[in-house]
C-alpha cells in the first residue's frame, strides 16, 4: 500500500522476463448482432503481469469483448487464445476453471448470502465443489480463500452482512471479490468503478493496484486519468474495432484517439 | 446492522448454542411424534403417518423449489413411480418384502427422474415447470392406459410386506409400528437431506437460484449440479411413493395425476420454503384443515374452495410460509 509499492507495478523498469509471453491473445474476434458489427476483426493482446485497459466511447464493444473472453457469448468468428490454448466458444464456467475471472458493469452479486458467503461460494468452486456430506464451513482451504478475496477487497470486517446491505461502492468491490476468490490468472474488470463516488473510486483503484502484483488484469475504464496513471498498455475501441493501441503516452499523442475520444 | 466488538468475538458461543438448541428442538418433535400413536385413537394415528409422507414427499421437492429455485410440477410422476415400482415388487416377489419394494420403487423414481432431468433442467424458471408437467402427465397416461401392467383405471392392490432384519427379525406391521418406521424414514431423510443442503454441494445449488450466471461464471457446471438436484429430489420423493404403497396397499393412477405436484407445491409454498422441514408443516396444515372441512361439512363439501382462500390468504399475510421466518436459522 506504500507509494513506493504503487510506482513499482507501472514502472516499466518492473518488466519481469515473463512480461513477453501473451497470456491472451485473440485473432480477428468478431461479433455480430444482427446487422451491428459490435466487435469487428479485433486483434489483442495482454502479456502476463501486464495491466492493459480498453478505453472507447459507450457503445464501443468492450463489454462484449468481455463476454466473449468469458464465454457468455460465442464469438461470430475468430479465436480467443489463452495461455496458447483455443478457448473460443467454451462454456464460461470451463473458462472460469481455466483462470479467467470478470467483474461486471452492473453488479452481479448474491444480495440475500452474506459478503463471505458470497465469495466463499467462489472459492468453494476450485475444490470440495461436489462434497456432499461436509457442512460448508468445515474446510479451512476455502475458508482462507474466502478471507483472503474479502481482506484484499477490504471487506472482512463486513464478511457478515448480507451483501444487499453493502452499499454501492462495496458492493463492486466485492464483485471484485468474488472473482478474486476464483484464484485467476487473468482478470478482467468492467468498469469497477461505475457509480463510485471519488473517494471511493480512490480506494478501489487503490485494491486494483495492490492484486495486480499478482495478477494480469484487463480492466476497462472510463477515467482517463486513471488509465493513464495505472496501466502499462491501452487499447482504444472504437465502434468494435481497434483505433489504437500502445503505452498512454503513445494513446495520449495519437491524433485519431484524440479525435474520437479525449476530446469529449 | 451495525457489526459492533460483540460480533467479533460471539460467533463461536452462538454456533454452540444453535447446535444445541436445533438438536433440543429436534428431540422434542421426535419425541411427540414418537409417542402419539399410543395416544392417538386408529384413524388419527393413520392420518398422522399419511402427513408424514406427503411431509416426505414436500420436503423432496423443497430441493428443488427452495433450494435451487426450480419449481418442479414433475413430482407426482416421481412419487408415482415410486408407488408403482414398490407395488411392482410386492406383487412380483412372494413373500411381499420390504426393502425390495423400497428398492424398485427408488429404481423408478430414480428412472424417471433421469428422464425429466436430463430432458428439462436446460430450461429455466416457467419453461422448466412446464416441462416437468407435461413429463410427469406423459407418465400418467402410461400408467392409466397400460391396463395389463399398471391395472390402469382400478391401480394395483397388494398386501403389505412385514418389516424384517434380514436372518435376524420379521413381523407384522401395526398401525404403531408402522407409523414409527415411516416416522425413522422421514426423520432420516430430513436429516441427511439438511445435511446436503449445508454442504459445498448445497451451496452450489443455492448458489444457482441466487444467481444462475454468476454460478456459472465462477466455474460452475450449473446443468450437472441441476441434473443431481433432480435425482436427488425424485429419489426422495419416490421413497415417499414407497411408504404410501405400504401403508395404504395399493397404488393408484390418480397420484401420478399432475395435481398431486401442485399440492406438493402448495405444501411448500405454505409451510415455507427453503427450509426442508417447513413443507411437512405445510403439509400437514393443508391435510388438517381439509379434514377439519371434511368432517364439520361432509364428504361431498368442496373443501378445494375454502383452502383455496385460505391459501391465497397466506400467501399475502405469511408470504415467505409458516416456518418461512426461521429459514437463515433452520439452515445454518
Ligand atoms: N446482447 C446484445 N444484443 C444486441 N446488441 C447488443 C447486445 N449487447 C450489446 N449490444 C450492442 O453492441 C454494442 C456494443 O455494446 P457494449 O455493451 O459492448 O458496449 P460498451 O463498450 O461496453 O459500452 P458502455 O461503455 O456503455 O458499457 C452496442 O451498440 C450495444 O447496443
Ligand atoms: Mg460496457
Amino acid at each position: 500500500m506504500s507509494g513506493e509499492a504503487v510506482n513499482d507495478v507501472r514502472s516499466p523498469a518492473n518488466g519481469r522476463t515473463a512480461a513477453s509471453v501473451p497470456v491472451l491473445k485473440t485473432e480477428l474476434l468478431t461479433v455480430r448482432f444482427g446487422g451491428l458489427a459490435a466487435l469487428s476483426k479485433v486483434n489483442f493482446e495482454v502479456k502476463r503481469d501486464e495491466v492493459c485497459a480498453i478505453i472507447g466511447p459507450n457503445g464501443a464493444g468492450k463489454s462484449t469483448f468481455f463476454n466473449c473472453l468469458t464465454g457468455v457469448l460465442k464469438p461470430t468468428s475468430g479465436r480467443i487464445l489463452f495461455d496458447g490454448e483455443d478457448i473460443t466458444g467454451l462454456p464460461s464456467n470451463t473458462i472460469s476453471q481455466k483462470g479467467i475471472a470478470r467483474s461486471y458493469q452492473i453488479t452481479n452479486i448474491m444480495p440475500n448470502a452474506s459478503a463471505l458467503e458470497n465469495v466463499r461460494i467462489a472459492a468453494q468452486s476450485r475444490r470440495h465443489a461436489w462434497n456432499m456430506i461436509s457442512h460448508h464451513s468445515a474446510f479451512p482451504n476455502i475458508n482462507e480463500r474466502a478471507e483472503a478475496a474479502l481482506r484484499s477487497v477490504g471487506l472482512l470486517d463486513k464478511a457478515d452482512q448480507l451483501a444487499a446491505n453493502l452499499s454501492h461502492g462495496e458492493q463492486r468491490n466485492l464483485e471484485i471479490g468474488i472473482a478474486l476468490a476464483t484464484e485467476p490468472t487473468l482478470l478482467c474488470l468492467d468498469e469497477p468503478t461505475a457509480g463510485m463516488s471519488t473517494a471511493e473510486t480512490h480506494d478501489t483503484l487503490q485494491l486494483v493496484r495492490r492484486i495486480a502484483k499478482n495478477l494480469t488484469i484487463l480492466i476497462v475504464e472510463h477515467d482517463m486519468q486513471v488509465v493513464m496513471e495505472l496501466c502499462h498498455r491501452i487499447t482504444v475501441l472504437h465502434y468494435g474495432e481497434i483505433l489504437a493501441d500502445g503505452t498512454p503516452e503513445e494513446i495520449q499523442r495519437n491524433s485519431k484517439v484524440q479525435e474520437v475520444y479525449l476530446k469529449t | 446492522m451495525t457489526t459492533g466488538p460483540l460480533s467479533k468475538s460471539m460467533p463461536l458461543t452462538t454456533k454452540l448454542s444453535h447446535t444445541a438448541v436445533f438438536w433440543i428442538g429436534f428431540c422434542v418433535v421426535m419425541a411427540v411424534l414418537i409417542v402419539a400413536p399410543l395416544v392417538l385413537p386408529e384413524y388419527w394415528r393413520r392420518f398422522l403417518t399419511e402427513i408424514l409422507i406427503w411431509g416426505l414427499l414436500a420436503m423432496s421437492s423443497d430441493i428443488l423449489i427452495g433450494y435451487t429455485g426450480m419449481v418442479s410440477f414433475g413430482h407426482s410422476a416421481f412419487f408415482g413411480l415410486g408407488m408403482y415400482g414398490a407395488a411392482a415388487a410386492l406383487l412380483i416377489v412372494s413373500p411381499p418384502n420390504l426393502w425390495l419394494a423400497i428398492l424398485f420403487g427408488l429404481g423408478g423414481a430414480a428412472g424417471a427422474a433421469l428422464f425429466v432431468a436430463y430432458f428439462s433442467t436446460r430450461l429455466r424458471d416457467i419453461y422448466f415447470a412446464i416441462t416437468t408437467l407435461i413429463f410427469s402427465q406423459i407418465f400418467y397416461v402410461i400408467i392409466f392406459t397400460w391396463t395389463e401392467v399398471t391395472g390402469g383405471e382400478n391401480g394395483l392392490i397388494f398386501s403389505r410386506p412385514h418389516f424384517t432384519i434380514p436372518f435376524l427379525y420379521d413381523t407384522r406391521f401395526s398401525t404403531a409400528t408402522l407409523h414409527w418406521f415411516v416416522l425413522a424414514v422421514v426423520a432420516g431423510s430430513y436429516v441427511l437431506l439438511r445435511r446436503i443442503m449445508q454442504s459445498p454441494f448445497g451451496m452450489v445449488l443455492q448458489s444457482i437460484r441466487e444467481n444462475e450466471a454468476r454460478t456459472r461464471a465462477i466455474g460452475y457446471p450449473v446443468e450437472r449440479y441441476k441434473i443431481v438436484a433432480v435425482m436427488l429430489s425424485g429419489l426422495f420423493a419416490g421413497l415417499a411413493g414407497v411408504l404410501y404403497a405400504v401403508q395404504n396397499q395399493f397404488a393408484a393412477a390418480e397420484f401420478v395425476f399432475f395435481t398431486t405436484s401442485g399440492d406438493t407445491v402448495i405444501f411448500n409454498v405454505m409451510g415455507g420454503i427453503g427450509t426442508l422441514v417447513g413443507p411437512i408443516v405445510g403439509a400437514g396444515f393443508f391435510q388438517l384443515i381439509r379434514e377439519l372441512l371434511s368432517r364439520i361439512f361432509g364428504d361431498q363439501f368442496p373443501y378445494l374452495i375454502p383452502l383455496g382462500v385460505i391459501f391465497i390468504v397466506m400467501i399475502i399475510f405469511l408470504p415467505q410460509g409458516l416456518l418461512g421466518f426461521a429459514r437463515r436459522w433452520l439452515n445454518r
